[in-house]
């Protein structure tokens, strides 16, 4: 990481201490919905940006760590984080397991299936009240003993953080060199001596188990989880959060999901156009400038610079 | 017994509904190797559109029918020509874009249709009795031999017409297709509207027995794509004998397993095909 971009990140960490010092309640709460589409958004990115291989069971993984950790923290007493790490290694498992049967058969196979997996998801968990308590949501614990919504955004910040700067070493490590190399060309990728499926298996159950991660988070902090956490409505967001903001950069999903979660507040008043209208956005965006709002806004300066 | 073989004729009938469906969906893989995750919502609209045409305005629903058909294959060759077509060989943005447009049609269909499940008119009425052992509706009879004859129909159009010729060059070798004069562009905006016309054929076909509504759309795709899996990408043999498979197989396990997991017993056959038999029953392995 070179210097300037270093303290661009330093300075955006130090603005973000400070929200909960004038943000209303109200608002910090879409600040802390915003952070989890961040994660959620930057770890789909990590495998649909950088190695081209589209998954629709984002949030349903999501859904497998909110329901495996609220499960066991109901169930058998565990505290909030063990279940979420218990949760994350069950969502990692999960996208193991899809990956390694479909990412040989190519790109379109794994689209497919994990469209199946996020259907089943639903039905398992709609059809199994008895555990779930299926569309009445299953209420959990929160982190803290005493619910405050300040202690939340900076829980979620520093979660955040921490999995971005996981996401940003990949990216910028051999790892990540061979995700790119295997998505400009795979031909050559695999002539030179790399495992493009070994590298894609791997990468779809670290991105897996970091919805699984996000999922659990959201889970503790709404106290009630429904089965519109892995719903393919989730999935829908999440996925034009990264392609408005822009796939395949660092900072693109980041962006869009500020961008999409803010405006959707501003448009809730209307129902539920705003689905319709930011599908609307995101076809455009794919079609017109596949590179997003960061791709469009890089462009411009470069020009400006030059 | 008679309860047996009343599921199995329910599987059956719903069988070959789900090869039309799966034709759809092969046929567009096959040439363009683009999924159409809009498939399930031109059916839905298929269905909304039949049911309007002969409740709301009054066509006779056998007009209505084919006229619903034509519609959705008009809605295809506008989908190709707007957003397919620039996203040939980027096989990532083709999924993103048929599953974002997915969404957008089926709140399109929410708005517009609302969420209450709808049927059109049933043509014939009544039941029958079959070989003395169980009676049967006569609109599923008549969905079946309609279905005959579209699966019939479509496979005349691709093995014999110039139509399916220049679609099987294409699928086999799209460089050689060129090279001996294909238009490639205009084939692949045609395949692509006879593949969403196909989805709205399934639609019109199955909507007076099973109403639409616009929550249904996901698995109805879902159900075409695991046929594709089974019989093999692109085979069109393989989508007749997966979507018998799935019918049979999902009609039997909703009566004697359990109704509520109806759509699991696609999934399951889904991940068996990828562990034993990734290329599906009459697939090419390749690599």
């Amino acid at each position: 990481m070179d210097n300037k971009k270093l303290w661009i990140s330093f300075a955006f960490i130090i603005l973000a201490l400070f929200p909960p010092l004038f943000l209303s309640q109200y608002w910090l709460h879409v600040m802390i919905i915003s952070l989890f589409y961040v994660m959620m958004a930057s770890s789909w990115n990590l495998i649909a940006g950088f190695t081209g291989q589209v998954s629709f069971a984002h949030a349903a993984f999501s859904g497998v760590g909110a329901y495996t950790s609220g499960m066991l923290t109901v169930y058998l007493g565990l505290p909030p984080w063990l279940g979420i790490l218990i949760g994350m290694g069950v969502a990692a498992l999960l996208g193991f397991g899809v990956g390694y049967l479909c990412i040989r058969m190519g790109g379109i196979y794994l689209s497919l299936t994990t469209l199946g997996f996020s259907e089943i998801l639903r039905i398992i968990i709609t059809n199994e009240d008895q555990w779930t308590r299926g569309t009445m949501g299953l209420q959990v614990p929160g982190f803290f003993v005493e619910y405050s919504k300040t202690s939340y955004y900076y829980l979620f910040l520093i979660v955040t953080i921490l999995l971005l700067i996981v996401i940003y070493k990949i990216i910028h490590s051999e790892m990540g060199l061979t995700f790119r190399a295997v998505l400009n060309d795979e031909v050559a990728a695999s002539s030179s001596g790399i495992n493009t499926v070994r590298v894609r298996v791997l990468a779809f159950a670290i991105s897996s188990a970091m919805a699984g991660l996000a999922g659990g988070f959201y889970g503790h902090y709404l106290m009630l989880i429904t089965p519109d956490v892995p719903s393919l409505g989730q999935m829908f967001l999440v996925l034009a959060m990264a392609v408005i903001g822009g796939m395949g950069s660092f900072a693109g999903p980041i962006v869009g999901s500020f961008v999409l979660e803010i405006l959707s507040e501003y448009i809730r008043v209307y129902g539920e156009y705003h689905v319709l209208l930011f599908g609307l956005i995101a076809l455009a965006m794919a079609r017109f400038a596949p590179e997003g709002v960061v791709g469009i806004l890089r462009k411009k300066w470069r020009r400006e610079w030059a | 017994m008679s309860e047996f073989l009343m599921y199995l004729t329910n599987g059956i009938v719903i069988g070959v509904i789900n090869a039309i469906s799966a034709i759809g969906v092969s046929l567009i893989v096959g040439i363009m190797k683009v999924v159409n995750f809009a498939h399930g919502e031109l059916y839905i609209f298929a269905g909304y559109f039949s049911y309007h045409l002969s409740v709301s305005l009054g066509v006779p629903p056998l007009l209505a029918m084919p006229l619903s058909i034509f519609f959705i294959f008009l809605i295809g060759i506008g989908m190709e020509r707007t957003l397919i077509r620039p996203t040939y060989g980027d096989e990532m943005y083709s999924l993103i874009i048929t599953f974002v447009l997915s969404i957008v049609l089926q709140n399109a269909a929410l708005l517009i249709f609302g969420p209450y499940p709808q049927k059109p008119p049933n043509l014939v009425t009544g039941a029958m009795n079959i070989f003395g052992l169980y009676h049967y509706g006569n609109q599923r009879i008549l969905s079946f031999f309609i279905s005959i004859g579209v699966l019939l129909s479509i496979f005349y159009l691709i093995k014999r017409t110039w139509f399916g010729k220049s679609i099987r060059a294409i699928s086999q070798d799209r460089e050689m297709a060129a090279l001996v004069g294909v238009d490639h562009l205009k084939v692949n905006m045609l395949a692509f509207g006879l593949g969403a016309a196909l989805a709205g054929a399934a639609g019109v076909i199955l909507s007076p027995i099973f109403p639409v509504t616009p929550s249904g759309s996901s698995s109805i795709s879902l159900n075409a794509f695991i046929v594709v899996v089974l019989g093999g990408m692109g085979s069109l043999k393989g989508c007749v004998v997966g979507g018998l498979i799935l019918g049979i197989l999902e009609n039997l396990g909703a009566a004697y397993i359990s109704t509520m997991y109806r759509h699991i017993f696609g999934f399951i056959i889904l991940i068996l095909v990828l562990v034993f038999r990734p290329w599906g029953l009459f697939g090419q392995k390749t690599q």
